[in-house]
């Protein structure tokens, strides 16, 4: 099964996977038509947690707790790529799924997708249509250094591996130095800003 | 206030008064810079590596800083083509603020001297005659408003002056050594290159204009030549736009002499009327202090209730009417909000240059009238009254009334002065530092060939919410004078350490055993307060008059920078034309540089060669000074001293 995986390192906050989502899940398709538009649904978010930033969205687990705690039938699995999908018509904003959800990846709000005005669960449906027309989801497409990969797990998990190795058992090179250079001062300032010696 | 937030408050300031102020901001719960900026993460690294390019409307495009992705903008920009770009423009903004700022007080000058404004007048002639002497403008025999017209009239070309001279404030200005090499590197790139790249500044706007020009879409996309105009453009801030700025001042408003203020947020009174003046012309603030002082007032003030008006002082407008009037310092620029947040701000008014927008919903909490005066700084929510010079004294006045109708408004049960204040001795400009030396550099020279004092370290600059509030400033200032190395600087720098007592003359204790003996017998402390952030022209100033003393260039002297809470682009303008001039400079935070190898390479290593100062960062204020220390013992070691 294909998932979209996070190279976190490389990513660099520029949070073009958000607004590439926002224009993607709008009805307009159009990244004028989203801007203020308060029912605009961005399903995922680039956190920081200190130096380090990491866009996160659902990870549509399997066996998924959410889908198992919905009590109206709300989530459902999507048979052709396995992702994890909200029928906002059956949700009742009763907040099971999102309690439950180990990556705190479900929001609520009044969608475009709600009807009656309703705030109803909305969370990333791993863009299953552009899926089936043989696209990545718009946020790894959007994704301009790399940190968002959509693959296979066995085939993503090898060429990950495969290139840390090269870095131990060859002493190839990771990063440009420079960027290790960046990361570091990076950590540095945090870490002076948390009161502690960098 | 429980124990952890305490802690989390604290880690965003070292100055205890800020952090009492934080915790009046939380029970209130208005936001400050700390938390927009908690609100910004994660920030754009592409940003912050230089290497998103907005310049025409293809992109905007970014490189891909691991290797895998674009490696070329649309048009073919590479990642140092985009740095260099960047780094120009900032370049190019930094030092147009200060020179604007410069071209103000030269039109006032000639203004004043053609007998065209009578709200100014010449206070210090002896400047004047020493400013003319240097431009060899004639003065036997003349008045002081014909010299001044042709002081004013040669500032002035400075700015728009078409050839490719030299600009004369920096031919006259610049030590003969450096002036030189300057040239004679133009001469030498275009043998070795054969293509033309420039180094001493024709004309100040020109030279901003110049990268507004190359850095167009499809014009220069070579780092060095970039970096080279960067480089130039800065020159004519440092020793044109800034020094024209500094000077005319002096000769306006008067060079400031030394003397003792008190500095932090403890300044501001209970019971008085207070005036915050904030930004940087001092023009304006020089008038409300003016004011201020009128019987006139005093008696409105009292009308009102209050004991007095108090004037006092923020950012570099303060610095100015801190060294020429003697007023209390509020504090540096992240002390902005925090002031108004004593709830004892009646007015708060601003000219130009590093006043957060934020200010104005702030003040509307409270009965504060937030004023902008300025053509160039408007803030949607302020009170704007407009400045001009040709009318100063009567908007001054204005102004000051304005502060006194809010004072009844004022709420006193919510006024929270935190009880805060450092005596600071300050407003040692060049004059006051050859003064005490009895006239000349020589003994000052005498002790750092001697090795009382080890060297010379030139800090500026800002606040910057990334690092703790004046953690940078203190560390780095008591780590130096520990080690022998005199202090001198500006700007908010210059606040942060006479807020933290560093500019008091007991501070001597914490200065090493040589500096601490020089101290004690000139009656100096071991940290000196130069002036605001323009008045970086008066370190250039001292360093070329003894680089000119010695007959040798500045990169010779055992002198460092370090700008290590840096903010702005103007910045930026200070931290290159102290590298331009020879003078190695530290930084923290990092510059937006990392994402092109070649430009760091450039701005980091072949400057050296090729400039004698060059860029290092570094975040821990103690391994800066071991750095800075390294530097200052080579050079003396190069000198055989």
């Amino acid at each position: 099964m294909k998932r979209i995986f996070v190279d976190y390192k490389k990513c660099l906050a520029c949070k073009a996977c958000e607004t590439a989502c926002a224009v993607r899940h709008h009805p307009s398709g159009s990244l004028v038509g989203a801007l203020g538009d308060r029912r605009t649904e961005i399903d995922v978010r680039v956190l920081g947690i200190e130096h380090e930033s990491f866009p996160l969205a659902c990870r549509h687990c399997d066996p998924a707790d959410c889908l198992s705690a919905c009590p109206s039938g709300a989530l459902a699995r999507d048979p052709e790529t396995g992702a994890v999908v909200v029928n906002p018509d059956l949700c009742k904003a009763c907040a099971m799924c999102a309690s439950v959800c180990t990556f705190d990846a479900i929001s609520f709000k009044e969608t475009h997708r709600a009807r009656h005005g309703r705030e109803v669960a909305h969370k990333c449906d791993l863009c299953t249509e552009r899926l089936k027309q043989g696209e990545r989801p718009a946020c790894v497409a959007a994704c301009p250094s790399g940190a968002l990969v959509f693959g296979e797990l066995e085939q993503n998990r090898t060429q990950r591996a495969a290139r840390s190795l090269r870095t131990y058992l060859l002493g190839e090179e990771g990063l440009p130095p420079l960027l290790e250079a960046y990361r570091e001062l990076r950590r540095k300032e945090f870490a002076a800003r948390r009161g502690e010696k960098g | 206030m429980d124990e952890g937030r305490c802690r989390e408050l604290k880690t965003r300031s070292a100055d205890p008064a800020a952090v009492e102020m934080l915790g009046v901001a939380d029970r209130e719960g208005f936001a400050t810079i700390w938390d927009r900026y908690e609100k910004q993460q994660p920030q754009c690294s592409y940003g912050q590596l230089g290497t998103c390019c907005r310049i025409c409307s293809m992109g905007p495009c970014r490189i891909d800083p691991f290797g895998e992705g674009p490696d070329r903008g649309v048009c073919g920009a590479t990642a140092d083509t985009m740095v260099a770009r960047n780094l120009a423009r900032m370049a190019a903004v930094g030092s147009s603020s200060h020179s604007d700022h410069g071209r103000k007080v030269a039109l006032l000058l000639k203004a004043v001297a053609s007998g065209r404004n009578r709200d100014y007048r010449i206070t210090d002639e002896d400047k004047l005659r020493a400013v003319a002497g240097r431009l060899a403008i004639p003065t036997e025999g003349r008045t002081a408003d014909e010299i001044a017209v042709d002081v004013a009239d040669a500032a002035i070309g400075c700015f728009g002056k078409q050839d490719e001279e030299p600009l004369v404030f920096a031919e006259k200005y610049m030590p003969k050594k450096r002036f030189e090499l300057l040239k004679g590197l133009e001469e030498k790139l275009f043998e070795a290159t054969g293509a033309k790249m420039g180094f001493l500044p024709r004309g100040i706007d020109r030279e901003a204009v110049d990268i507004l020009h190359r850095t167009h879409f499809g014009c220069d996309h070579d780092p060095l030549s970039l970096v080279a105009q960067s480089v130039r453009c800065s020159l004519s801030d440092g020793w044109g736009g800034s020094l024209i700025a500094t000077e005319i001042q002096d000769i306006l408003l008067g060079t400031p002499k030394i003397r003792e203020v008190k500095a932090n947020l403890g300044v501001l009174e209970e019971e008085s009327v207070n005036v915050v003046v904030h930004g940087h012309e001092p023009v304006l603030s020089a008038k409300v202090v003016e004011m201020a002082r009128l019987p006139e007032m005093q008696r409105a003030a009292e009308a009102a209730g209050a004991r007095r008006v108090n004037v006092v002082g923020m950012c570099c407008t303060g610095n100015e009417v801190l060294l020429r009037q003697g007023v209390g310092m509020a504090g540096n620029e992240a002390h902005s909000e925090l002031a108004v947040m004593t709830g004892a701000v009646d007015a708060m008014v601003v000219d130009v240059q590093c006043i957060y927008p934020a200010l104005a919903d702030l003040c509307s909490c409270y009965h504060t009238r937030f004023i902008t005066t300025s053509e160039q700084a408007k803030i949607p929510g302020a009170l704007h009254i407009q400045f001009d010079e040709h009318n100063a004294d009567a908007i001054a006045m204005r102004i000051v009334r304005t502060a006194i109708e809010a004072f009844p408004n004022r709420n006193k049960a919510r006024v929270f002065i935190p009880r805060h204040t450092a005596t600071a001795m300050v407003g040692f400009t060049v004059e006051e530092i050859l003064k005490a030396l009895g006239g000349t550099p020589q003994p000052l020279i005498d002790l750092i060939v001697n090795g009382t004092i080890k060297g010379v370290a030139g800090i500026v600059g800002c606040n910057n919410v990334k690092v703790q509030q004046d953690r940078f400033h203190r560390g780095l200032t008591e780590e130096l004078i520990r080690r022998d190395i005199l202090v001198i600087g500006t700007g908010c720098w210059a606040v942060a350490a006479a807020k933290a007592g560093l500019m008091d003359q007991s501070a001597r204790e914490k200065a090493g055993p040589g500096l601490q003996a020089v101290c004690g017998q000139l009656g100096i402390p071991p940290v000196l307060h130069m002036g605001s952030c323009v008045d970086c022209s008066r370190m250039l100033n001292l360093a070329g008059g003894i680089a000119d003393h010695l007959g040798v260039d500045i990169s010779a002297l055992p002198l460092v920078g370090s700008a290590p809470e840096w903010t702005t682009e103007k910045a930026v303008a200070i931290g290159t034309y102290f590298v331009g001039s020879g003078i190695p400079v530290h930084l923290w935070p990092l510059p937006p540089i990392l994402g092109g190898p070649e430009v760091t390479k450039i701005l980091t290593q072949d400057a050296r060669d090729v400039l004698g100062g060059w860029f290092f960062v570094e975040e821990d204020p103690a391994a800066t000074a071991d750095q800075m220390e390294k530097i200052i013992m080579e050079r003396r070691a190069a000198l055989g001293i």
